[in-house]
């Protein structure tokens, strides 16, 4: 491959993302980004749209509270 | 109540043990106390693990009912099948695993509804290749947004906008992080299928995102 469109860039981002392009193709790929804006900005904000999505759960988890008293009950009753 | 999401967690739970993820001593004891029937053990296990169940099942089912149900179930198969925990295993990790199967058995038999597919929510292309409209930088940095509980509240809006197969993908993918081949198996699609699902709830997030982090909430 030695040149990519935005099209096959955003295609396969998932697999750049997860580091599973081999060199070359990575090679084209980032040569791409030095080119294009558009797509640079879209890598960020896919990787930033992950990193939103655990930390909103991270941080759902830290504020939660402890499981409601009656679900801790009923599983208890539940084992009797 | 137990049922058919508890008989197939208890089926379920041996393939999900992870070999590397070994018990601590201190849960070893809890073991060994659980099996001899110990009624303090029980419910040590139960105050210890539900509210951090009671998360992911949230995270899955976004209904509390349903999830305070799927946690039941977990602790029931849990209890019936603990002669058979292996202790190569964490009993986080088994009872997070057995709850994750509970809340996709309710998914499963959830009303099968007509579920629109995220094509509109996917980026366009000209025909020679190159994006429609261009992306720009998000202005805000994650952790800034983090710190709002509005702008997490509009995230996690934005998550349960996302059509549940993909929803669903999304969770155990980015959030529980569990690994491809347990997903695809839990969900009974392909590896390939799994991957093209996750990458498109990705996109799709991230245009539902789009308009308020140009912005910055």
């Amino acid at each position: 491959m030695s040149h990519v469109t935005c099209i096959e860039f955003i295609s396969f981002l998932d697999a750049y993302v997860d580091e599973e392009l081999d060199a070359g193709t990575r090679a084209t790929f980032d040569l791409h980004l030095l080119i294009c804006p558009s797509c640079r900005a879209y890598l960020a904000s896919y990787r930033e749209t992950i990193d939103l999505v655990r930390g909103v759960a991270e941080k759902e988890e830290e504020l939660a509270h402890d499981a409601p008293a009656e679900l801790i009950d009923a599983v208890k009753h539940v084992k009797r | 109540m137990p049922g058919l999401a508890v008989a197939i967690a208890e089926t379920r739970y041996a393939e999900d043990m992870q070999p590397s993820d070994s018990a601590r001593p201190d849960e070893r004891q809890l073991i060994e106390r659980l099996r001899a029937g110990e009624e303090t053990a029980f419910e040590q296990l139960v105050d210890d693990h539900a509210a951090p169940l009671l998360a992911v099942t949230r995270r899955i089912l976004r209904d509390e009912e349903e999830a305070r149900d799927a946690v039941q179930e977990a602790f029931v198969a849990a209890f019936r099948k603990i002669g058979e925990f292996q202790s190569e295993s964490r009993v986080s990790t088994w009872l997070h695993r057995i709850a994750v199967n509970c809340a996709l058995m309710k998914l499963r038999v959830r009303a099968r509804r007509r579920e629109r597919d995220v094509d509109d929510l996917l980026p366009q292309f000209d025909a020679d290749g190159h994006q429609q409209h261009s992306s720009a930088t998000w202005k805000e940095s994650v952790e800034d947004v983090l710190q709002r509980e509005q702008s997490r509240a509009l995230v996690r809006e934005c998550i349960d906008r996302l059509p549940e197969s993909y929803r669903v993908v999304l969770v155990l993918r980015d959030i529980e992080q569990l690994s491809p081949e347990v997903v695809a198996e839990k969900l009974q699609i392909t590896r390939d299928n799994l991957k093209v699902k996750l990458h498109r709830a990705r996109q799709a997030l991230r245009t539902l995102l789009d308009p308020y982090m140009r912005g910055a909430m």
